[in-house]
C-alpha cells in the first residue's frame, strides 16, 4: 500500500484507522494494489469472492487484501 | 478472364525476384503444371506462393494461397467440401470432395481471423491491384505472409507493372531483412508498424544502411511515434500508411507523415472510384471501390476512430480498444500512443485487468529502448500521468525483453 501511495507522490500514514478520503487512497490505487497482490503471488485472485463492504480506513484495505488472497 | 487481362497481368513478368538468395524472375519462377482449379495452395515458403500466383495470372486458376501453418485440419476439409483441391507444401494434392465449375480468375484471400475463424474473401488479380498508373522503378521487400492482403499488395505491384522487383524474406530470414535488403538493393518495404519498430529495435544501424524511397506502413493502428522514427532514420523517403483489408481493400491512404487521416476526408464527395470513408457512433464506415466480391456497399469495419483536432485516428478493434474503468471509458490505443511517444519506449501494448472496485484497469507490456538507459514503470506512469485523464494512467506494467510478433508480423496489441 504504501508503494501505490509512493507511486502517486504520496506517504501511507502508519494508522491503520487512517480514513482513505482524507488520505486521497481513491478506488484506482485500491485496485492497483490489488494487482500488485496478484502479481506478487503470480495467481488471479478472485475480486468476487469477498462480499460487498464498507472500505473505508487503511485497515480495512487490508483486511480486504488479505480476505482476498486466503479466498 | 480474358486473354488480354492475363497479358495485362504479367507486364512485369521480366521483373527480379529474388527468393532465398537465388536472383530470378516471374518468368523464370519454377512452374507449377499439375495445379488443379479452384485449388487451395498452401506453401511453407514464398517461392512457392509466388509460383501459383503466377500460374493463376498465366492460367486463370481459381486459386487461394495461403501458408499451411494458417489453415488447420478442419479448414482443410471446409475447403474440400468447398470444391477446393488442397495442394500441400510437399506437393501432394488432396482432391476435392465436391465438384464443381471452377471461378476462372477467382482469387481467394482468407481474413486475418483477428474477430474469429479466417472467412474466405473473393477476388481478382485486377480488385487486389490498387497500385496504378505508372510507378517509378523500384525494388520491394515482400516481408508479409503468402496470401494476406498486405502479401497481394506487393505482388500484384510487381506482377503487374515494368521495373518493380521482389525481394522475397522468408520467416527465418525476418530478423535479418535490412541486411538482405540492403544486400539486392531494396528501395521500397512494406511492412507493419511492429515490424518497423522491431527493424528499428534490432538494428538501427543496418536499417538506416536500406536505401529505402517508399516506406510503407499498414496492418495495425499507426502511431506518431514509429513514422517519426522513421522519417529521422529516412529524411528523404516517402512514409506512408495504409488502410487495408481483405474486404475493403486499401481504403485509406495517408503520405503526410502524420498518424491518422485528415478529417475532412469524411466529407468527401461520393465519387464511384475513391472509397468513402464515414464513422457510425465511434466504428469506422468504408464503402470501397476495392472491395471483395459480394461486400458491395457500407461495410462496418470494425475498427475504432477517436477525434484528435482535425485528424481521425484509428486506435484498434472496438471489441478491445476500448476499456471501461469504473464507468470512464478509455482507448487502449490512445494510451499505447502516448506510452510509445516516451523515447524510451520501443514497444507497447495496453490491455485491460480485471480489478476489484473500478472491474477493469488499464495495464501495460514494454519493451524498452536499449538505445537508452533504462526506464522504470514509475517513469511511464508520471509521463503517462500527465498525458491522460487518471483512469487511462497504466498503473502496472511489465518489461518485456523483445518485440512479440506473429506470422502476419503483427503483435497483438
Amino acid at each position: 500500500m504504501g508503494e501505490v501511495m509512493t507511486a502517486q507522490g504520496r506517504n501511507l500514514p502508519g494508522d491503520d484507522s487512517a480514513d482513505l478520503r482524507e488520505i486521497g487512497f481513491r478506488s484506482l490505487d485500491f485496485s492497483e494494489l490489488a494487482l500488485r497482490v496478484e502479481d506478487e503471488l503470480g495467481d488471479e485472485l478472485n475480486f468476487d469472492a469477498p462480499g460487498l463492504r464498507r472500505i473505508a480506513t487503511v485497515g480495512d484495505v487490508l483486511d480486504f487484501i488479505e480476505q482476498l488472497q486466503s479466498a | 478472364m480474358t486473354a488480354s487481362r492475363r497479358s495485362t497481368a504479367l507486364i512485369g513478368d521480366d521483373n527480379t525476384v529474388v527468393v532465398a538468395g537465388k536472383r530470378l524472375t516471374w518468368r523464370t519462377l519454377h512452374k507449377l503444371p499439375q495445379l488443379p482449379s479452384p485449388a487451395a495452395v498452401l506453401v511453407d515458403n514464398g517461392a512457392d506462393a509466388l509460383a501459383a500466383v503466377r500460374h493463376h495470372a498465366v492460367h486463370g486458376t481459381e486459386l487461394l494461397v495461403a501458408t499451411s501453418s494458417r489453415v488447420d485440419e478442419r479448414m482443410r476439409e471446409e475447403l474440400g467440401e468447398s470444391g477446393f483441391a488442397v495442394v500441400l507444401p510437399d506437393g501432394d494434392v488432396t482432391q476435392a470432395r465436391l465438384k464443381r465449375v471452377e471461378e476462372s480468375g477467382r482469387v481467394w484471400l482468407l481474413t486475418s481471423g483477428s474477430t474469429g475463424r479466417p472467412k474466405r474473401i473473393g477476388h481478382t488479380l485486377e480488385s487486389l491491384t490498387t497500385v496504378t498508373g505508372e510507378q517509378p522503378p523500384r525494388t520491394w521487400l515482400l516481408p508479409y505472409s503468402p496470401g494476406t492482403y498486405a502479401w497481394w499488395q506487393v505482388v500484384t505491384v510487381s506482377l503487374t507493372h515494368a521495373d518493380q522487383g521482389l525481394v522475397v524474406i522468408e520467416p527465418d530470414e525476418l530478423e535479418n531483412w535490412p541486411l538482405i535488403a540492403a544486400e539486392h538493393g531494396v528501395t521500397a518495404a512494406s511492412g507493419t508498424p511492429t515490424f518497423w519498430r522491431q527493424a528499428v529495435y534490432r538494428d538501427a544501424d543496418a536499417l538506416a544502411a536500406v536505401p529505402l524511397e517508399q516506406i510503407t506502413l499498414g496492418g495495425e493502428p499507426v502511431d506518431q511515434g514509429i513514422l517519426d522514427q522513421l522519417r529521422e532514420h529516412f529524411p528523404k523517403a516517402r512514409i506512408s500508411w495504409i488502410y487495408a483489408s481483405s474486404e475493403v481493400g486499401a481504403s485509406i491512404v495517408v503520405h503526410d507523415g502524420l498518424a491518422g487521416f485528415p478529417r475532412e476526408w469524411l466529407d468527401r464527395k461520393p465519387d464511384p472510384d475513391r472509397p468513402m470513408l464515414a464513422v457510425d457512433g465511434n466504428e469506422l464506415v468504408i464503402r470501397s471501390p476495392h472491395h471483395g466480391a459480394g461486400l458491395v456497399g457500407a461495410v462496418h469495419t470494425g475498427d475504432r476512430v477517436e477525434f484528435d483536432g482535425d485528424r481521425v485516428l484509428i486506435t484498434g478493434r472496438i471489441d478491445t480498444d476500448e476499456i471501461n474503468v469504473g464507468g470512464s471509458k478509455v482507448s487502449a490505443g490512445i494510451v499505447r500512443n502516448v506510452l510509445m511517444s516516451h523515447p524510451g519506449v520501443s514497444w507497447a501494448r495496453v490491455f485491460a485487468r480485471k480489478a476489484p472496485l473500478v472491474g477493469r484497469m488499464v495495464a501495460a507490456e514494454v519493451v524498452p529502448n536499449p538505445a537508452l538507459g533504462p526506464i522504470t514503470d514509475a517513469d511511464l506512469v508520471q509521463w503517462c500521468s500527465s498525458r491522460l485523464p487518471d483512469y487511462g494512467v497504466p498503473r502496472r506494467i511489465r518489461f518485456l525483453d523483445e518485440i512479440p510478433q506473429k506470422e502476419t508480423l503483427k503483435s497483438e496489441v
